[in-house]
């Protein structure tokens, strides 16, 4: 410090500018990182302190006691919310699965590149293209129980339909919601891997063939590991997004009938905005940021433990 | 082996009007509802050919009646939420492409993590916070919330972009003497400018789409098209018409985008881990 004010006022500039040269990126960094952090700790922390209170807007407007773990008991043991945990894993893991599955199958016929074909491929990504809601709203009218094309042909192929509608039945309505997400979201899967298995070189095939590999070793040995970090980036962020899922309930069946298709996403809205429950959603809220935080820490560590950045 | 050759043509095709049939054919059914006299809509069995009307698109465009124009309001939280994004994400970005930094793949990974928060779970902090405020049902709550979403996507995307600028064209820039500052805004970002559109693009269909925030944020009077549709579906029994009319303008614009940017549309589904 007293070294630089002995000095020169031109031999402080580059002092200083080496500082902010050292640090530039973070500079450029910290405002995001900031406007981030302002949006995401105020709600995290005002739902970690409102959770151990009772408070219930409709009640009175302010926090009435002190409950400690209350509401996360009270959450817990609620028959509703564990069937809305139960339902969300479903979900999440068979949605992310099947979706998967039939992406890297279109995906494979789309490689067969045949004339016409690259429209097939255009167009197919347009239901991803849809507001979550607005699918709610398209489903909801072709199973409507009453005329809607669903219902007509599976009624035409001599199909069992319930007499309550495919969203009426307790049966039906998960594999409905399942359905609408696998419709939305399938062709994500499917031009993504579609695209990334463009990008994997003829050579190595051709070499793999002539080695006599089938299809089946070429596609698990050579294709699927050259496209690994887009498959592992891909498959998390479907797997969270449908784990949040709340649009497409709210429009199909607001969770019924029943408990049958109440999602965790769906629970947070109902205790949050139309109970206005907010120590006990709060405790969902937490319940649910550290369900999610495990999922995801364990599956990162394991996929991107051998990727170089 | 010609005639196996044929076969496979053949069920190749047969295996992508499937596709379509499955994939696209719910959209123009659902396209029809929108154009369709409202006693025709759930005819049974379907009817196929009808005498189109566009009173659902009057209604919804000319004739909201006490609701505000929603295609304006979603235009203005969008275009919002994009302008407010790009100056925080694109720095971000550049720095994270062009600098070596001590813990990056933390800081990748923790803007990849926000993604993957339930925003639903924050809508109640942010009603009672944006209340105390007195900022309740404006466009500037919905425009900044939707920065959870948007800035560590745009990060993502942006950088996989800024990655692809070769490094010998600033260290160009370096020699003549230019400082950083110059380089990235004379340089760097003009080159990248089609990332900074696409990345733009993503980030007005990500709140176009969005219903959360709007739903707990908006008024009557600034509701977008997602909470229009919400609101024909509530009041007095459903009316088909209007949903339909008005989910259509919902979903027209995204559909152009998406269609238009094709070659940048993995890209932006992967945050570029793609080459697309």
């Amino acid at each position: 410090m007293h070294a630089t004010t002995l000095r020169s006022p031109q031999a402080l500039a580059p002092v200083r500018r080496g500082f902010v040269r050292r640090n530039l990126p973070y500079f450029l960094i910290a405002p995001s990182v900031i406007m981030l952090l302002a949006l995401i700790a105020y709600p995290l922390l005002f739902a970690l302190k409102s959770s151990f209170y009772f408070w219930n807007l409709q009640v009175g407007p302010q926090p009435l006691a002190f409950v400690e773990l209350d509401n996360y008991v009270q959450a817990l043991n609620a028959f509703d919310f564990r069937a809305a945990l139960t339902n969300t894993l479903i979900l999440s893991i068979l949605g992310t699965a099947i979706e998967f599955s039939l992406g890297l199958a279109i995906a494979l016929v789309l490689l067969k590149a045949l004339p016409g074909m690259n429209v097939v491929r255009a167009l197919l990504i347009l239901p991803t293209t849809i507001a979550p809601i607005v699918v709610g709203f398209l489903f909801r009218y072709l199973y409507d129980p009453g005329g809607g094309l669903v219902t007509w042909l599976l009624q035409s192929l001599w199909l069992p339909v319930p007499a309550e509608g495919i969203l009426g039945s307790p049966a039906t309505a998960l594999a409905a919601i399942l359905f609408v997400d696998i419709w939305q979201w399938t062709p994500f899967f499917a031009i993504v891997l579609y695209a990334s298995l463009l990008s994997v070189p003829d050579e190595i095939i051709e070499a793999a063939r002539l080695d006599r590999a089938s299809a089946w070793t070429i596609l698990t040995r050579i294709k699927l590991p050259l496209i690994r970090r887009t498959a592992i980036i891909i498959v998390m962020l479907r797997f969270m997004q449908i784990f949040n899922t709340f649009d497409t309930v709210l429009v199909l069946t607001r969770g019924g009938p029943g408990t049958s298709t109440r999602t965790l996403g769906y629970s947070l809205y109902e205790q949050g905005l139309v109970n206005f429950n907010v120590g006990l959603v709060s405790a969902q809220t937490w319940i649910a940021v550290l369900i999610v935080n495990i999922i995801v820490a364990l599956y990162v560590f394991f996929a991107f433990r051998n990727e170089e950045w | 082996m010609k005639s196996r050759k044929t076969f496979y043509t053949a069920l190749t095709y047969a295996a992508g009007l499937l596709f379509l049939a499955v994939f696209i054919g719910p959209i123009l059914w659902f396209l029809a509802l929108a154009i369709r006299p409202a006693e025709t809509a759930f005819a049974m069995p379907p009817q196929l050919t009808f005498e189109p009307t566009f009173d659902a698109f009057r209604h919804i465009l000319v004739d909201p009646g006490t609701n505000a124009p929603q295609l304006v309001n979603s235009l203005i939280v969008a275009i919002g939420a994009v302008l407010l994004n790009l100056p925080f994400s694109v720095p971000a970005a550049y720095a994270l492409s062009r600098f070596k930094l001590r813990g990056k793949k933390n800081i990748m990974l923790w803007y990849l993590g926000l993604l993957m928060a339930p925003p639903i779970a924050f809508l109640i902090p942010y009603f009672v916070l944006i209340t105390r405020i007195g900022l309740q049902g404006s466009y500037f709550s919905m425009v900044l919330v939707l920065q959870t979403l948007t800035i560590p996507f745009s990060v993502w995307l942006m950088k996989s972009f800024i990655d692809e600028v070769p490094a010998e064209l600033e260290e160009a820039g370096r020699v003549d003497g230019a400082r950083w500052y110059t380089i990235m805004w004379r340089i760097t970002l003009p080159i990248v400018r089609p990332g900074i559109i696409v990345t733009s693009m993503f980030a007005f269909v990500f709140a176009w789409n969005n219903a959360a925030f709007p739903l707990v944020l908006s008024s009557r009077s600034t509701a977008t098209l997602p909470i229009g549709t919400l609101g024909y579906f509530a009041t007095s029994g459903v009316t088909w018409n209007y949903i339909a009319a008005a989910a259509v303008l919902a979903m027209i614009p995204p559909m152009i985008i998406f269609l238009v940017f094709d070659r940048y549309v993995v890209r932006g589904l992967t945050f570029g881990s793609v080459k697309g």
